[in-house]
């Protein structure tokens, strides 16, 4: 149990990086335990969302490929009480054709540091029922903006990084542990946003298994837009951020570990379903220094 | 333990149905009907529209409630691809146009208010945001906005009404004179065009005849390299447009002159237009072969062979201009 539930820490921490997924797991570790991971993910999409219908192409861009490096931390002040970190380094692509650059000066890279996020997390009740285990948790954290990346630009703001906005994230967290390996977490958030971006509600359910030599977990994620305006729909002044993302993303995570506290993970994740959002399928890897 | 078991699955059961019901409903997709900009990005067949409603700034206005029109909609005339291409338009070769003309050549296309398809008859004249008026013709019970065939009425927006056209429409906002002379000075093309034909049009001094603010002319305005063959069938070398002045005057001003229509009480576009033989404005006559796909041909009684349209239907405010590939000729 105990080598099982070290190797499920370590692996939740990198199967959380992924752009637009919620840094917080469900797993909690003891006290002065910590993790550092490096990752590196890349996500593309041609066909984006919009309403009331998908369409096929990115307007001016074509196709945008979105490639990540990530650094994440986290450390355990208790045994009930951990503190978590996170900063991507975003590179985000186009294929705006000559023309289109040189008429509308839109350019086809847009790259730096995004926004760093610093959570905090408390285990606030724990119970066993008989070969189970339960933990109530709850995070609190924000985001801001670290690098000076532009989000005001017009179209060409379609490859923004990010959406320059400082978010109040709190979310809810019930994870459900069986000794056999099997482990179900659920998370309700919601998300408190500036610059204009509308805030948002998510949730995300987790099923998992965590054996001794590998951690495998899928997952399904929704996020849900308060108000926000739709791409070219009425109210929409080209002002990207104030756009309402609705989606429905699923994921798959593995990690194994390697020697010496070290571990790899990999996964991919999808949306299938969304609203003013690229039709986006992605992949990353990462290596994680457990301590 | 049996009602451990039970609290266990009721808090499984819990988590559970909580994702499932905050799952995304309909109503986070819900089908609110799109926008003009929407559509045009929507379908593949408007996808130059596109870009030109990009390039031309028009995108965002067209994603909103039209502050001008108490009805908050807009009436667009929607070029298809194949209409842009009949220009040698499409996504990568926009840049040929200035900004500037590129956006009032959308505003033609763009008019306040509602214009269902079946409010649309014969006669009719619709005001465009470019403040310049379109005509609706009927030709062989197909209506036209201007030059331009109605493939499609009353595709519905949020914010408005589309109709699908088959050309672009193009409006200059000035005469004849000065319409070729935006030509000649890279306001509409970012290269130089028509520029012989200004040149010819001083050399002969009917700038003023041609600026007169109460004619309807129809015009045949042959493009440089038209100018250009003509030297070379002639002898001569044409590489700029003063070199037109190596012919006498009196024989540009005849072969000028055979480009305009006689009648000048009413100008043509090319839906208006039939096969035949008409007296120009010079001492000879012009013959248009059959109207064909929106286009005519064109020809001197002294061409080998017709002259074919470039750019059709230019709606000046003193006429209306053809763009042609050939000098027409009178019998020399």
């Amino acid at each position: 149990m105990k080598v099982r539930t070290i190797i499920m820490f370590s692996a939740l921490v990198a199967s959380t990086l992924c752009f637009a997924q919620s840094p917080i797991d469900g797993f909690m570790k003891k006290k002065g335990k910590g993790s550092i991971t490096l990752s590196q993910s890349m996500e593309s999409y041609d066909e984006v969302f919009l309403v009331p219908e998908k369409v096929d192409r990115v307007p001016v861009f074509d196709q945008v490929d979105i490639s990540a490096t990530s650094l994440y931390v986290d450390y355990s002040l208790t045994d009930d009480f951990m503190i978590v970190a996170n900063l991507p380094f975003i590179r985000s692509e186009g294929r705006a054709n000559e023309a289109n650059q040189e008429n509308n000066g839109f350019e086809n890279e847009r790259e730096g540091v995004q926004d760093l996020g610093l959570y905090t997390k408390y285990r606030f009740y724990t119970t066993k029922i008989g070969k189970s285990k339960l933990d109530f948790i709850g995070s609190l954290g924000i985001e801001f903006p670290i690098g000076n990346y532009e989000v005001d630009e017009g179209l060409q703001s379609i490859i923004a990084i990010g959406n320059r906005s400082t978010d109040i994230n709190s979310s809810g967290i019930v994870t459900y542990k069986h000794n056999s390996g099997f482990f179900a977490t659920g998370q309700i958030g919601y998300s408190i946003r500036n610059n204009d971006v509308p805030d948002a509600f998510s949730n995300q359910l987790k099923l998992g298994y965590a054996a001794e030599k590998f951690y495998v977990d899928a997952y399904v994620a929704n996020q849900i837009s308060q108000d926000g305006v739709d791409i070219l729909g009425e109210g929409f002044n080209g002002f990207f951020p104030a756009t309402r993302v609705n989606y429905t993303r699923i994921g798959l995570n593995a990690y194994i570990p390697v020697v010496n506290n070290f571990g790899i993970s990999g996964g991919a994740n999808t949306y299938v379903a969304g609203r003013n959002l690229g039709v986006s399928t992605g992949f990353y890897g990462g290596l994680t220094y457990s301590f | 333990m049996n009602i451990l078991h039970k609290i266990n699955n009721l808090i499984f059961l819990f988590i559970v149905t909580t994702i499932i019901f905050s799952c995304e409903t309909e109503s986070a997709y819900e089908d609110v009907p799109p926008t003009i900009a929407n559509i045009a990005v929507s379908n593949p067949a408007f996808s130059t529209l596109e870009e030109a409603a990009i390039t031309g700034g028009v995108a965002v206005t067209l994603s909103n409630p039209n502050p001008n029109d108490p009805s908050g909609d807009y009436t667009v005339f929607a070029p298809t691809n194949d209409a842009f291409a009949r220009l040698g338009l499409d996504e990568n070769t926009l840049g040929v146009l200035q900004k500037d003309f590129l956006t009032n050549t959308l505003l033609y296309h763009v008019s306040n208010g509602n214009l269902a398809g079946n409010n649309i008859s014969e006669g009719d004249m619709s005001m465009s945001a470019l403040e310049i008026n379109r005509r609706f013709i009927s030709r062989d019970n197909e209506l036209f906005i201007n030059g331009s065939k109605i493939l499609a009425t009353d595709v519905d927006a949020i914010n408005g009404t589309v109709h699908v056209i088959d050309k672009v429409m193009i409006a200059t906002g000035g005469n004849i004179v000065e319409s070729a002379l935006s030509l000649n000075d890279a306001a509409v093309f970012v290269n130089p065009e028509l520029s012989f034909l200004v040149e010819a049009v001083v050399y002969t001094e009917l700038v003023d005849a041609l600026s007169n603010p109460d004619a309807n002319f129809t015009v045949f305005a042959p493009t440089d390299q038209a100018f250009i063959d003509l030297g070379t069938a002639l002898g001569l070398t044409f590489t700029e447009p003063s070199d037109i002045r190596q012919l006498p005057q009196e024989l540009v001003t005849a072969v000028l002159l055979n480009h305009v229509f006689a009648d000048v009480s009413a100008d043509k576009f090319t839906s208006e237009l039939s096969a035949g033989r008409f007296d120009t404005l010079g001492e000879d006559t012009i013959t248009l072969g059959m109207y064909n796909n929106g286009l005519l041909s064109v020809s001197g009684s002294g061409n080998m062979s017709p002259a074919n349209m470039v750019i059709p239907d230019v709606q000046t405010t003193n006429g209306i201009v053809h763009v042609i590939d050939q000098v027409l000729l009178t019998n020399m």
